[in-house]
């Protein structure tokens, strides 16, 4: 779950406080983390009863044609959110005066020394390890030094967000799309496979998936916090994604210190993305393609899943060393194309869930069920505003 | 006993979870073996005409949007 928090999303969070400050967002994040966590128990559960992956349970129940869908459109947004990953290293690493290459170079180091066991609880430790740096966030917030009272005050969803109105649903597509992603999907249930679960780990599965959203939501707020440091401070020259903006941003309103944290939590939140988020492509590849597909398999006897994961990750850290590529618009629409694109596998979610042939006395349950229909339309909601929105502006059909 | 839903690899429904004895069987396996042991082939499952359509509808809805998004993503380029 902490992977959920990865480097678009924190500069998401930290927007929505620049652009709003505290508020509205506030108690919208760990709103959309009980989402996240309505969609990952899912998945874990029908991982661990099952077997099987994500992909290859929709290829095998529903047909060549839904699974394949379902691939092609993960494999575009993980292209695309893996290019935002490397481009949050790279925010991070400017910050410490080092370029794109070092950006790179760390990406992919970090991808092929973590393939390099062959077993699937090495590779989860060192990202478990690479994730509590996630915390980093929260400790950005503290060194912002917020007020606690306006923090708490917030926790009623109010002020609610004034200005621009397609600005405020490309936040909220973007933060949608931050928590509940189609990435996830894949990773969650094939990871709980891959690990070895059965039933009897569900709850402990459970157990586990809350735990991390509950701290994936707390160091969200964090960034989200930090950020509305630079409204209280009249918003003082918010780069995002270009150059070090915005931990040289935090650094001129809240000293050197919170600058540091946010660019060391950038580089982390990309570092860990980038190894899961190549790891579910790796993984749809291999249960689309019906050839194995697992950490603990040795790289000559699942090549494909090898290959996969690195050539993913390879694609994504040759965009961002093209010239005048344009990063900041494509960090930018990652958390949005998730958003329009995951209704479908949210579908093919909660009807594996609810496959009693698969499931058994595992199956949903009617509350789990009425859970999920509500964030496929909330998360749907969100997409569709967003995109027809911003296609009637761009198209000057409405006015701004 | 009524005759369980016998597809490969899938778990029985109507016994007990204590019962199925392809889960005790996994839980003893490696997980090399457990990769093995997965790799049978699912039965397809019935989707009614109403439910293809929803998702065939859902599916072209969520092209037009991406779509959209695509357009004012290079819209915004220019």
């Amino acid at each position: 779950m902490l992977g959920e928090n990865d480097g678009p999303s924190m500069i998401a969070y930290a927007s929505d406080g620049a652009q709003y400050g505290l508020g509205f967002f506030v108690p919208l994040i760990p709103v959309l983390f009980a989402m996240a966590f309505i969609c990952q128990e899912m998945c874990m559960r029908v991982g661990a009863v099952t077997h099987r992956g994500f992909g290859e349970l929709v290829l095998q129940r529903y047909g060549r044609v839904w699974g394949w869908f379902g691939a092609g459109d993960l494999t575009l947004t993980n292209l695309v959110t893996l290019v935002a990953e490397f481009v949050s290293i790279r925010v991070g690493l400017a910050y410490f005066h080092l370029g794109s290459t070092v950006a790179v170079a760390l990406g992919l180091a970090l991808v092929v020394f973590t393939l390099s066991g062959g077993r699937y609880w090495r590779w989860e430790r060192i990202v478990l390890g690479l994730a509590l740096f996630n915390g980093l966030f929260l400790l950005a917030a503290i060194l912002v030094k917020p007020h606690l009272g306006a923090v708490a005050g917030s926790l009623d969803f109010t002020p609610f967000p004034g200005g621009s109105f397609n600005t405020l649903l490309l936040l909220l597509a973007s933060t949608v799309g931050a928590t509940v992603t189609p990435w996830m999907i894949f990773f969650q249930q094939s990871a709980s496979a891959d690990k070895g679960m059965t039933h009897r780990d569900i709850k402990h599965g459970r157990y586990d998936t809350a735990a991390g959203a509950v701290l994936a939501a707390v160091f969200g707020v964090g960034a989200l916090v930090a950020g509305a440091a630079l409204l209280t401070h009249h918003g003082a020259g918010i780069q995002g994604f270009t150059s070090a903006g915005f931990p040289e941003a935090l650094k001129h309103v809240a000293g050197s210190g919170a600058g540091s944290v946010f660019a060391l939590g950038l580089i982390e939140a990309g570092a860990v993305a980038i190894l899961t988020i190549s790891a579910s492509t790796a993984y749809a590849a291999g249960e689309c393609a019906g050839v194995s597909h697992s950490f603990n398999n040795s790289p000559r006897s699942a090549i494909v899943f090898y290959a996969v994961n690195i050539a993913i990750a390879l694609l994504a850290a040759v965009v961002i060393l093209i010239p005048g590529a344009p990063l900041l618009s494509i960090a930018l629409n990652a958390n949005v194309l998730a958003t329009v694109l995951l209704p479908v596998s949210l579908v093919f979610m909660v009807l594996l869930a609810n496959d009693s042939a698969l499931m058994g006395p595992w199956a949903n349950k009617r509350s789990t069920n009425a859970a999920g229909i509500t964030v496929i339309t909330f998360v749907g909601l969100c997409g569709a505003a967003y995109g027809i929105d911003s296609f009637l502006l761009a198209t000057r059909l409405i006015g701004p | 006993m009524k005759e369980a839903h016998r597809g490969p690899g899938i778990p029985e429904p109507d016994r007990q979870p204590a019962e199925r004895s392809e889960d005790q069987l996994f839980m003893h396996l490696q997980r090399d073996q457990l990769v093995t042991e997965t790799s049978r082939p699912l039965p397809r499952a019935a989707l009614s005409a109403r439910a293809a359509a929803a998702l065939w509808a859902l599916r072209v809805f969520v092209v037009l949007v991406g779509l959209m998004v695509v357009y004012t993503f290079i819209d915004q380029l220019r």
